[in-house]
């Protein structure tokens, strides 16, 4: 019976506290109606902001090296700029992301920093966090489908995808004499709305090519959604070459991969190599540093930097001037993603090969250090 | 102490999970500095779960029957795909794409229950290759890359209760219309029961403890439809929680005081028994899986609705978090236990924990290592109690139909 009287103690108490909790909650929401104002719209240049305030960063996961970078910069480099940083990432689910964003609104942020999961399943959250007076960042991939987005800073991805052509038509050049060559071509992540834009812009390089003969797609595969990578996981390309190679590689040399990223590189190298190849000049992207080793040892042609710190310093950039009250600044173009008009940020990538490594990689202590 | 009792009418310890989901959030209202409690995150919280709570009402009866459905995230996915593509590429109106959606979910539910009923194929092994080929068949539809949805139908994802009537009130008056029906709903059971028993002379209550029970529950009713009413104007208690309630109550009356739910109970209990006693235990496993499919589509009607868009991996792992919301409710694993009412409980204490370890700024890897200590003590519990001879707690949380 004892029991039963410290459970129904317990209770009483919790009741109480819940109603206490109930008259504490009132008085601010009432006599501080800022965050929640209904007609406050992040669009407009507003006030600014203290610069203590909550700054909320939503990053996708941490599975490959530039996003486990960027949440260890935004980290460093918002609290080093002062404000109040809530890092999250969402092991690639989209729910998770909605709820983490929807906590941040809670937790009072006044910039939300997005790198989305899938960039057209944010909607009605960003609509909330914009129509509590929040300012949205989109963060390596442009996020579709909403009003609730004030910018996204970016590489610029059509100009990213034109590089790793044209560096795959150079390692071809340069590793293989005389064409015609036999390439593949790899593409990323569907739900990544960058991913179709790498390989147009790759195929706007590589078409005149393959119209001349000079380059032969020997599978024929050639459309994005034959080449997509699902999730962009590397075992799913690895299991794609694997069976373009066993299905009409069996007495014919591959030459060249066109991939849209370092860990896809290095997957589409190892099926070569299993498969007994000779090793195909690949792109790549990120300068990831088991890339940058395979660069110098030579077994990967080509990567495209895009660095974090560039994209972070640009992101904090904005918040900044978000806080000073000067709004956002002016953008280098603008795309629609289906609601309206976004101003994105581009930032130039920087191809990377053997031969321009080291200067490449010069400010970089980490990845120098792996040059040896 | 036995006047609170007589209130609560019954064992105090039927209410555990209740109890633990009460000190969750206040713990974590004070651990987060009072962010737990507020409107607009007790509206995100129903708004962001409610896809997975649906889909736990179909599972605890598929539980219960005493098997289980892997295939409900895919399921999912793959009916929002399709309502989302029927809608931009046939141009069909968003209403005829729900009902479209809806009608490919008891499809799919009809089949895999065609397996199981028909051909004895465990439902293990049914839905596991149902997983497979809807979500390879969601990636196929789609080709991999998400799909808008109509707006229309963010009404169901992230929807609020129109805005109307006096102002004087100070909260959303369809909030405050809920809240007083349900207050009404709920005396008003409370006296009928007591006349009828009062009636049949098998009077074993006072009236001053129906009274002084309905009075606490009024209370805690007013207290949470004061919370959702008064969020940012606009918002009310969400539509997709609106949804939620309206099953949860159709779904309790028909596994409480229908044949069919008695036949559920039965199959799941003891199916050989079930059969001799005249119960249709292959029409059961049907209906259940057709059900379970069913609701696995509005679930992905809402979350794609909640999204603004259809995408290629909607869906996949909720079949986990549905089977944990229905264990943490004290279903049991063999079958034959579990109740809607007290999943719903369960799946609350899941969405509470997210919540509040996001609110703390606890990552993602985390929250997952401590929503499975929670699954495993709160079924280690639950057996412990079993194994120690005395009845069991959590399964004792709501009265349901046992053996």
């Amino acid at each position: 019976m004892k029991m039963k009287k410290y459970v129904s103690l317990f209770i009483v108490v919790s009741l109480i506290m819940v109603m206490l909790q109930a008259g504490c909650t009132r008085a601010p929401e009432n006599s501080e109606p800022q965050p929640n104002a209904p007609d406050e719209t992040s669009d407009l240049d507003g006030d600014g902001f203290p610069e203590d305030a909550v700054v909320g960063v939503a990053l996708p996961w941490l599975g490959t090296q530039n996003w486990a970078e960027a949440d260890e910069m935004f980290k460093t480099q918002l609290e080093a700029a002062g404000f109040e940083a809530i890092v999250q990432h969402a092991d690639n689910k989209v729910p998770t992301q909605q709820q983490q964003i929807e906590s941040m609104i809670q937790n009072g942020a006044k910039v939300i920093v997005v790198g989305p999961v899938d960039g057209s399943q944010l909607g009605s959250v960003l609509e909330e966090a914009a129509a509590a007076g929040i300012y949205i960042i989109g963060y390596d991939r442009l996020i579709e489908n909403t009003t609730g987005i004030d910018g996204v800073v970016q590489f610029d991805s059509i100009k990213t995808g034109e590089l790793q052509g044209q560096a795959l038509l150079d390692g071809l050049a340069a590793k293989k004499g005389e064409g015609p060559y036999n390439i593949e071509l790899f593409g990323g992540g569907p739900a990544d709305p960058n991913a179709p834009n790498f390989f147009k812009g790759a195929m706007s390089v590589l078409q005149p090519k393959i119209d001349d003969g000079t380059v032969v797609v020997v599978s024929g595969q050639n459309e994005f959604t034959q080449c997509a990578t699902l999730d962009w996981d590397n075992s799913k390309a690895q299991v794609r070459m694997d069976s373009l190679l066993s299905g009409f590689y069996s007495d014919m040399e591959i030459h060249g991969v066109l991939c849209p990223n370092d860990g896809i590189a290095r997957a589409v190298i190892t099926a070569s190599e299993q498969a007994g190849q000779q090793l195909p000049v690949t792109s790549g992207l990120d300068a990831e540093n088991e890339t940058v080793k395979w660069i110098w040892e030579g077994r990967q042609y080509s990567t495209i930097a895009k660095p974090t710190d560039t994209l972070v310093s640009k992101t904090i950039e904005i918040i900044k001037s978000l806080q000073a009250g000067n709004g956002m600044p002016e953008p280098d173009t603008s795309v629609n993603n289906g609601k309206k008009e976004v101003g994105i940020y581009a930032l130039p990538p920087l191809v990377v090969t053997k031969e321009n490594e080291k200067e490449a990689f010069a400010n970089d202590p980490g990845r120098l250090e792996l040059l040896k | 102490m036995k006047y609170i009792k007589k209130i609560l009418g019954g064992g105090l310890r039927d209410y555990t999970m209740v109890i633990a989901l009460v000190v969750l959030t206040i713990i974590f209202n004070i651990t987060s500095g009072g962010k737990m409690i507020t409107s607009s995150n007790f509206q995100n919280l129903i708004s962001g779960n409610a896809y997975v709570l649906v889909l736990a009402i179909g599972m605890v009866m598929v539980i219960v029957i005493g098997q289980i459905d892997l295939s409900v995230g895919s399921v999912a996915g793959f009916s929002g795909m399709v309502m989302a593509l029927a809608v931009r590429d046939l141009g069909l109106p968003w209403w005829l794409g729900v009902l479209l959606s809806l009608a490919v979910g008891a499809t799919i539910g009809a089949w895999q229950g065609f397996w199981l009923a028909k051909l004895s194929i465990p439902g293990f092994i049914t839905t596991l290759g149902g997983m497979m080929i809807f979500r390879g068949g969601v990636i196929w539809i789609s080709k991999s890359i998400s799909v808008p949805a109509p707006v229309e139908l963010k009404v169901f994802g992230a929807g609020y209760l129109p805005e109307w009537g006096p102002t004087f009130t100070g909260m959303n008056n369809s909030t405050l219309l809920l809240g007083i029906i349900a207050v009404a709903f709920f005396a008003f059971m409370q006296l009928r029961k007591y006349n009828r028993s009062a009636k049949l002379s098998e009077k074993t209550e006072e009236l001053w403890a129906v009274v002084g029970r309905i009075g606490l529950i009024g209370v805690v009713i007013g207290y949470i439809t004061w919370i959702f009413g008064t969020g940012r104007p606009g918002t009310s208690f969400p539509i997709p929680g609106l949804i939620l309630v309206v099953l949860v109550i159709i779904y309790h009356i028909i596994t409480q005081r229908t044949t069919f739910g008695r036949h559920i109970y039965a199959v799941g209990g003891n199916k050989s028994a079930a059969a001799l006693s005249g119960v249709n235990v292959q029409r059961t496993y049907f209906l259940t899986m057709l059900n379970m499919s069913m609701l696995a589509a509005l679930a992905g009607i809402m979350f794609v609705g909640r999204s603004t868009a259809a995408g290629p991996s909607d869906g996949s792992g909720w079949e986990l978090d549905a089977i944990a919301s229905v264990f943490i409710g004290g279903a049991a694993v063999s079958g034959g236990v579990g109740t809607v009412i007290a999943t719903m409980v369960g799946g609350l204490v899941m969405a509470v924990l997210n919540s509040g370890l996001m609110l703390m700024g606890v990552g993602a890897d985390r929250t997952q290592v401590i929503k499975g200590l929670v699954l495993l003590a709160a079924v280690g519990f639950d057996v412990f109690n079993k194994q120690q001879g005395r009845q069991s707690i959590i399964g004792r949380v709501f009265p349901g139909k046992r053996k």
